[in-house]
């Protein structure tokens, strides 16, 4: 989910503008041709890349900072690529083998021989142990939570111990750890400030030219898998979803990540384009649930939730806020499809009911003591059943399924009063915990496992006190039993289905009834690509990587398996 | 002597209690800069995993647990060195580079509109304000309406258009991408092809107001004896009308454009807006999307030090032109 770019199309007017941001593009298209190092890069072999950016690019190509404008995956790689898109094994990139002792301390690692890095260096495991330290040493480019040892047996093999069993840290060790050289990274002397002007690394691209409006990478010639076909690829920035949208209709932009009108139609309205929908993250009204930890508000009672849970008509919302690109959503978190092995047999209902449930949603609340009162809406203790609900400004999807919900939830004596409110504001109050229900997605972890799912939002660990920072647990959801068996998963090795299903059966069920995320539906994340221009992109079929083009490292899964058409 | 150092030391006054401010608002506002950047990288990628919360903290110095009144001394110390510190949204760059790099481009643009607006309207103005009773009246009403326009609608409209429709104007941006920035031929063309629309929509709506104020003092002004003598005299209408009439005429609206033109330097945040400027206005916005406080800092404090600057040299002027103002009471 990436609502900061599919919402923003709003704010820019959608007035201004049809077809001319097309300009821009069009000017650094054509120009490209004139040799500038790159050697082979033609129009027809660049791929043009918008992510979303608006405004000028600051350089920054450290794939351990925040504002880095690119990197990970692309320049630099990691061992191993995980697809957090589909349940399958990790993709082989620095690393060629891994494996757990019995116990899960212990990650024993291969690494590839005969890898250069683009300054011509070699690449060896010792490299790899000195990216572990550094970012042991510096802490603030620890954004993995790494906590492990590491030791370079020979040149290709190293081992990462860690203190207790630590199965669930792997796919961070070996997918979202970007390799780094040994011998220009240990001269820096803050690696965690410095902006990493010129990149080396070994990944399938390299740094061709950077302009504060554009940055193009060019294909690595020496790469260890052979010199990818793709030949450039090119950012742009541009003004917002609409200057993105002009840009497609005019052909000058070939990969993109959000929606346009009329989706379903892309192909007609954008000749030689496609779009793929992927689900991957779980749309919930997110309730401050718990009165322990200081909520307030007729949302921290379970069969208020329930009942709103109940109530919805998620047909109606996905073809009125998400024009039917939402998909099923499972009340106990799982991903369906990716995860449907692992949703549990015990939940009452597997997937949420897609049509609303009036008389189930009134006896949960009748049942609880709330009674009708005369305007319709439901009350207890002389209190009315009416929760407010923050929503950010703009995002115009989730403000029109906020709508719709309140439509249907009137009509099931629950009222609902939808605040807009900033960004910054509404990111405050979801943090402290001064929220009584706001919509937001729920987002899946470095590895195709429900399970960091479940240890981000559902874990006593990352919640805190109502005026206190929660991250990521906004719904101050606390269950012993939950955080006991998160803890039994962390020492449970991932082959070990049976063992591990036991634990999500648990997890599944008390998250079901409690409900302190109210499942809406799950989204989809839209991307349209130049398919006439280039073949090999991931298909719903063939989803071998997840297919957003800001979605670091899995562009670069993608960039290696495109080829030019034209040749 | 006293006159010009009691206004210095007002001016000095004002700079700390506007640096003060400076201070304190933004840190008023809701949200911290590691949750927003958090927010921002979920929203964009997905995946953050929650140890990442520690490591930005540590790496943007947000969590430094000192007391608000000793970051605000230790604030006051950098603005004296100049050191603006650095900026969170595009960490780890200097403020002061950001400011740099946007600068020029709000100067040149909003000071050369503000100019062009000025020198149009009171050109205008004279003439209208002459011939008043003439169907020239018209002109008042037909450049109010401009001005009372909502600014982003007619920007919008213009965009719609000439950028759109005819396709005569670039949509967006402050040059074509493809250009090195530099002194060279091809860069400095396209920056002024590209500054062209959103320089004519401020001309368009900053224009009516100085045409009117002009032709109102225009016509206080020919009611005048001097005016009537300069007649009399049977000096050339032409003459009259510039050398006795608008120049008297014009003093007032001189006052006012040298307070604009301090506020040239905030830019126009909807103007850069609109058409992706890259200028100052632009930049505040994105410091106050990202809770930046470094970066809006030191834009207000660039702002402030223009419009102090500005209104101190007319003071200074004031006194100079007017012996009156230096009149002690």
């Amino acid at each position: 989910m990436h609502p900061l770019i599919r919402r923003t199309r709003t704010r820019r007017a959608a007035s201004a503008a049809v077809a001319a941001a097309a300009l821009l593009v069009t000017a650094a298209c054509s120009s490209d041709s004139g040799g500038d190092g790159g050697g082979s890069g033609t129009d027809a072999d660049t791929l043009v890349a918008y992510t979303g950016q608006a405004g000028d690019y600051q350089a920054n190509f450290n794939p351990y900072s925040p504002t880095t404008i690119e990197g990970p995956g692309t320049i630099f790689e990691p061992l191993f690529y995980f697809n957090q898109a589909r349940d399958q094994e990790p993709v082989p990139r620095l690393g060629t083998e891994f494996s757990w002792n019995d116990t899960g301390t212990e990650l024993s690692i291969t690494v590839r021989e005969g890898v250069q890095w683009s300054d011509g260096e070699p690449f060896t495991a010792h490299d790899v142990v000195f990216t572990l330290e550094m970012i042991t040493e510096h802490p603030a480019m620890n954004g993995t939570g790494y906590s492990g040892t590491a030791e370079a047996i020979d040149d290709t093999h190293l081992v990462v111990r860690f203190d207790e069993p630590a199965y669930m840290d792997g796919p961070q060790v070996l997918g979202r750890i970007w390799i780094v050289p040994e011998h220009i990274w240990g001269e820096m002397s803050d690696p965690a400030t410095d902006t990493v002007q010129e990149p080396v690394g070994t990944g399938p691209f390299v740094l061709d030219e950077f302009k504060p409006a554009a940055f193009t990478l060019a294909a690595n010639p020496d790469y260890w898998d052979g010199e990818p076909e793709l030949k450039k690829v090119r950012f742009v920035a541009l003004s917002g979803n609409q200057a993105g949208a002009d840009a497609l209709k005019a052909g000058t932009v070939d990969w993109q990540t959000g929606p346009v009108p009329d989706i379903h139609n892309v192909e007609k309205n954008y000749p030689g384009y496609r779009a793929i929908t992927v689900p991957l993250n779980q749309i919930a009204l997110l309730s401050c649930s718990s009165a322990e930890l200081g909520c307030t508000g007729p949302q921290t009672d379970p069969a208020v939730r329930q009942a709103i849970y109940y109530a919805m008509d998620r047909e109606q919302i996905n073809s009125l806020a998400f024009e039917n690109t939402a998909s099923e959503i499972s009340p106990g978190f799982a991903l369906p499809g990716r995860d449907s092995a692992v949703i549990s047999q015990n939940l009452e209902n597997p997937t949420a009911p897609m049509t609303a449930d009036a008389a189930r949603s009134a006896r949960l609340l009748e049942d609880a003591g709330w009674t009708k009162g005369g305007d319709g809406i439901y009350e207890k203790d002389g209190e009315r059943l009416s929760l407010t609900v923050s929503v950010v400004t703009g995002w115009t999807d989730y403000i029109t399924a906020v709508d719709v919900i309140g439509q249907q939830l009137k009509a099931a004596g629950i009222e609902i009063i939808p605040q807009q409110t900033s960004w910054n504001e509404w990111s405050d109050s979801r943090g402290m915990g001064n929220y009584q229900l706001l919509i937001d997605s729920l987002y899946q972890g470095p590895a195709p496992d429900p399970f960091y799912l479940y240890s981000y939002f559902f874990s006593t660990a990352t919640t805190a006190e109502v005026g206190e920072s929660a991250n990521p647990n906004f719904a101050r959801f606390s269950d012993p039993e939950v955080d006991a068996a998160l803890e039994a998963l962390k020492q449970t090795d991932p082959q070990d289905t049976a063992a591990r299903q036991e634990h999500f059966d648990l997890i599944q069920t008390r998250i079901e009834q409690n409900m302190p995320y109210i499942p809406v539906l799950t989204g989809g994340t839209t991307s349209e690509y130049h398919a006439e221009k280039f073949s090999g992109w991931p298909t719903t079929d063939d989803l071998y990587a997840f297919p957003a083009v800001w979605a670091r490292p899995d562009h670069s899964q993608i960039f290696i398996n495109l080829k030019p058409a034209g040749e | 002597m006293r006159y010009y150092a009691r206004k210095l030391g007002f001016y000095l006054v004002a700079l700390w209690a506007a640096l003060t401010l400076n201070f304190f608002i933004p840190r008023m506002m809701p949200g911290n800069p590691v949750d927003t950047l958090m927010a921002k990288l979920q929203q964009r990628g997905g995946t953050v995993d929650p140890a990442a919360r520690r490591s930005y903290e540590l790496l943007l110095g947000a969590d430094t647990g000192e007391p608000l009144i000793i970051q605000y001394f230790a604030y006051l110390g950098n603005m004296l060195r100049g050191d603006l510190g650095v900026s969170v949204s595009v960490f780890p760059a200097e403020v002061s580079s950001v400011i740099g790099q946007a600068l020029p481009w709000t100067l040149v643009l909003v000071g050369l509109a503000t100019l062009l607006s000025f020198a149009l309207g009171i050109v205008l103005g004279a003439v209208v304000g002459w011939r008043r009773g003439s169907w020239l009246d018209s002109l008042v009403p037909a450049t109010t309406v401009l001005a009372a326009v909502p600014y982003f609608w007619l920007a919008l409209i213009l965009v719609a258009v000439f950028a759109t429709a005819l396709g005569w104007f670039p949509l967006q941006g402050g040059y074509d991408v493809v250009l090195t920035p530099g002194w060279n031929t091809g860069f400095l063309g396209s920056a002024v092809y590209h500054g062209m629309l959103p320089a004519l929509t401020i001309v368009l709506s900053s224009v009516g107001g100085w045409l009117l104020g002009m032709r109102n003092m225009m016509v206080s002004a020919m009611s005048e004896d001097y005016v009537l003598t300069a007649r009399a005299k049977g000096l050339r209408t032409t003459r009259v009308m510039t050398r006795y009439a608008a120049r008297n005429a014009v003093l007032p609206s001189l006052a006012g454009f040298a307070i604009s033109l301090g506020f040239v330097v905030s830019g126009s945040i909807i103007t850069e807006q609109v058409f992706s400027y890259p200028g100052i206005g632009s930049k505040l916005l994105q410091g106050v999307q990202n809770n930046d406080y470094a970066l809006m800092q030191g834009i207000f404090l660039v702002i402030t030090v223009a419009v102090l600057g500005a209104n101190l040299v007319v003071d200074l002027l004031y006194g100079f032109i007017d012996p009156r103002t230096r009149v002690e009471t």
